[in-house]
């Protein structure tokens, strides 16, 4: 009993300390929050994020000019919107916290934009491209370094109008992705001269595209644009084969991807798409960023959007040597950011936070490869588009 | 009034002992104290080594309490007098709300806890008392988010507090058509049947763009009794964080269903939803009507499901499918399952478990699953019928009422 009675004060005493000794926040570094999928299906694109802030983070405590010591909270948003949710408001809540570089996954950085807005966090988001993250809203807190579906279809608009062609039909999927496409490329198509003869909006799953088809034949457009993922725009460019069409077909980023050469096979020459961000080794300062990467042997690769998380890391950090830690400085300052300097090219805000000069890259499909449009035989002038 | 029981004593061993009512309220009361303390460095502390001395430190604390026959002591105070072991209770859930009124994250964690406890209290009522199986709770979870968020943007004039029981009643009616396939099958086939339901619910949601589609839509912050929840407190009232409404919401909610469960369960309803769930055919011979418990029970959990759902929507303030998984439900069922099938009290330490464990592991990154995974199975290895087995049931003491 008596040896109970000593276990259990002596319990109750460890609690007590352990009470004690939590109270009292050390905080002479700055502290910056990393937001992204951690954990789940596309942990690969947030594994890749975490690791290249973490490295802006140590180069710049390398640096011996830097005014700060840095540190990184990493955060995981498993991609769902309610633990995104949670998480920025662990984040937002802590007043330690000055900055965050977020989110990789649209539908999360939408719900979560309302957290960082209440608790003024000014946040740059590294990955997610749905428009409606600093379109949405005309919060301050909110920027982007990355490019969304609007730059990506004026960049798709204003290519294709320089090859000359003037004459597009539209299929794309009602989903958000398809539609969204859709709607941008409307918009910079009228702003850049083209037309439009016919849209058809179809079901992801549908199978059989006779019925668009032969009435896109019978309007005779030059290209068929198609807003849509893989798996339907493999079908629609195997059946248009059949029905004998030869119009070049124009995707996006949603095709971007092996299984759509695997799957239309042959017919896949010349097929062309454009997707935001770049091959890392394309970016204005991507050597240099793989390089660093490399030589801090991260057991994960950087990922498409890497050097986003990378710039955008790096971006903060400027803006606080320049202004200070401080939530309300920092967001202004990120506000006024015109043509800073980053691996990812100049990034220069406009009203809604959003970088207008982001990278969009064209590909192109030679000998059944995705290929970047200037390194193809399609620029250099030795094949055509039909 | 004083009365007689065969209990443990603190460092006593077992006998017969007196226990005068006072002594009884003191237990409680402590036992209030101590969870609350418990509670609050669980939601407080921060630091990697911090939660791994907490994770050392209550277990330890429980094995104490237990051999030195606290623990029994309190259990036989709790069932003498249920009621005020529950009045008890919500006071020391508000004590501690008002604990971390400053702290938003703790309060946001603590108010999703006792709503993802609401869901599991009408789980229990389907599992563990008619036996009825529910894979799809999150989609009556959703199904009550969507309402509160639909009947807030189109019929503006209704007060919130109706929207929230409007999306019960909307749960418990959408459940209404679930059960009938359910109730024509059986054991696996009716588990199947349930996780259809939430794959569909899912699909309808994205393809739907008047809800927002796949990317979700915004759902403005509660107003209550002229209260817009999306204030923080003013200073004059002592400040605090705008969770802190939801989170007595919340409270409010968690408190009034428990009492509704515990009293189904106390009663002549519980007896028979017991009866049917232990064996259908014999007490259909008893005239007990196996199919209408059924109903009943899966419409109540439904009902519980959309009503945490109408103000977890309310609070996060944006939904979207993809809050409403398949592994969602399953999270909801492991609540129920590590607290011990059909104990009502078990849910509440078990969601906290659930919900905040992989939230404090956080620090560890990539592996906090893995570990949360592993504590989890853990403790279904060293208390394989739960945290809290249901204990046997009482036919005469400790009544509510």
């Amino acid at each position: 009993m008596i040896k109970f009675q000593c276990m259990s004060r002596l319990w109750v005493l460890s609690v007590l300390c352990l009470f004690l000794t939590s109270c009292g926040e050390d905080s002479e570094t700055i502290k910056i929050t990393f937001i992204g999928p951690l954990t789940g299906g596309v942990s690969a694109g947030g594994l890749g994020g975490r690791n290249s802030a973490d490295l802006a983070i140590t180069l710049r405590n390398q640096a011996p000019d830097a005014k700060y010591k840095y540190e990184l909270v990493s955060l995981d948003d498993e991609c769902k919107p309610n633990v995104g949710v949670q998480v920025a408001t662990k984040a937002a809540a802590n007043k330690a916290i000055v900055a965050g570089v977020t989110h990789y996954c649209s539908a999360v950085a939408m719900g979560t934009v309302d957290v960082y807005h209440k608790f003024g966090l000014p946040v740059i988001v590294w990955g997610a491209v749905l428009p409606d993250i600093t379109y949405g809203n005309d919060y301050l807190e909110i920027h982007r370094v990355n490019g969304t579906m609007i730059n990506q279809n004026t960049v798709a608009a204003e290519f294709m109008i320089a090859q000359n062609f003037s004459s597009w039909s539209v299929i794309h999927d009602t989903t958000d992705y398809g539609k969204g496409h859709f709607k941008y490329f409307e918009r910079a198509l009228s702003e850049s001269g083209g037309t439009i003869l016919g849209t058809f909006g179809v079901n992801p799953d549908q199978q059989d595209f006779t019925a668009e088809l032969t009435k896109i034949k019978a309007l005779n457009p030059e290209v068929i644009y198609f807003g849509g993922l893989a798996p339907t725009g493999v079908r629609i460019r195997s059946q248009m084969n059949k029905l004998g069409m030869t119009q070049v077909f124009q995707g996006t980023s949603g095709i971007v991807s092996d299984a759509f050469i695997d799957g239309v096979g042959n017919l896949s020459e010349g097929v062309l798409a454009f997707r935001e961000g770049a091959p890392t080794e394309k970016l204005p300062g991507g050597k240099m960023f793989m390089k660093a990467y490399e030589a801090r042997n991260f057991n994960e690769p950087a990922e498409a959007y890497g050097a986003f998380a990378f710039a955008a890391t790096n971006l903060i950090i400027d803006v606080i040597e320049q202004v200070g830690p401080d939530r309300k400085l920092i967001r202004d300052m990120l506000n006024e950011t015109r043509g800073h300097e980053s691996i990812v090219g100049p990034v220069t805000f406009d009203g809604n936070g959003q970088n207008t000069i982001a990278v969009i890259t064209k590909y192109v499909i030679q000998d059944s490869e995705w290929v970047v449009w200037e390194d193809s035989e399609y620029a250099s002038g030795k094949r055509f588009l039909k | 009034m004083a009365t007689n029981r065969v209990v443990g004593r603190p460092f006593c061993g077992t006998r017969v002992i007196t226990m005068p009512d006072f002594k009884t309220k003191l237990a409680i009361l402590l036992g209030v104290a101590l969870s609350v303390v418990v509670l609050y460095g669980f939601l407080y502390l921060e630091r990697e080594w911090e939660i791994g001395a907490l994770l050392v430190m209550v277990p330890l604390g429980v094995y104490f309490l237990r051999r030195t026959n606290a623990l029994t002591y309190y259990q036989h105070a709790a069932r003498e007098m249920p009621r005020f072991t529950w009045i008890s209770f919500v006071l020391g859930a508000v004590v501690l709300i008002m604990l971390l009124r400053h702290d938003d994250f703790a309060l946001l964690m603590l108010t999703t806890v006792l709503l993802y406890a609401t869901v599991s209290l009408g789980l229990t009522i389907q599992f563990g008392f008619v036996g009825v199986v529910n894979f799809s709770a999150v989609a009556f979870f959703g199904i009550g988010a969507y309402s509160m968020a639909a009947l807030n943007q189109h019929f503006v004039f209704l007060p919130d507090l109706l929207i929230i029981f409007f999306s019960g009643a909307i749960s418990a009616l959408l459940g209404a058509l679930l059960i009938l396939p359910i109730l024509r099958t059986r054991g696996h086939y009716a588990a199947l049947i349930t996780i259809a339901f939430g794959i569909l619910f899912r699909t309808f949601l994205e393809v739907n763009d008047v809800l927002g589609g796949p990317q979700g839509l915004k759902v403005p912050a509660l107003e209550m009794f002229g209260w817009n929840f999306g204030n923080s407190f003013p200073s004059e009232m002592g400040g605090g964080s705008f969770y802190v409404a939801y989170a007595i919401v919340a409270l409010v909610l968690v408190a009034i269903v428990y009492l509704i469960t515990r009293l189904i369960e106390s009663s002549w309803l519980g007896l028979n939803m017991d009866s049917v769930r232990l064996d259908e055919v014999a007490s259909a011979a008893f005239g007990i009507n196996g199919p209408r418990w059924k109903i009943a029970a899966f419409m109540l959990g439904n009902c519980f499901a959309g009503l945490a759902g109408a103000v977890y929507a309310a609070m996060y303030g944006f939904i979207a499918p993809a809050n409403f998984n398949l592994s969602d439900s399953l999270l909801l069922v492991s609540i129920v399952l590590l607290g011990g099938i059909g104990n009502a009290v078990a849910v509440i330490p078990a969601a906290f478990l659930i919900v905040v464990l992989p939230e404090k592991f956080q620090v560890i990154q990539e592996y906090r699953l893995l570990l949360f995974g592993i504590v989890v199975i853990l403790i279904l290895r060293f208390r394989p019928s739960g945290l809290m087995p249901r204990g046997l049931r009482q036919y005469f003491a400790g009544r509510f009422g």
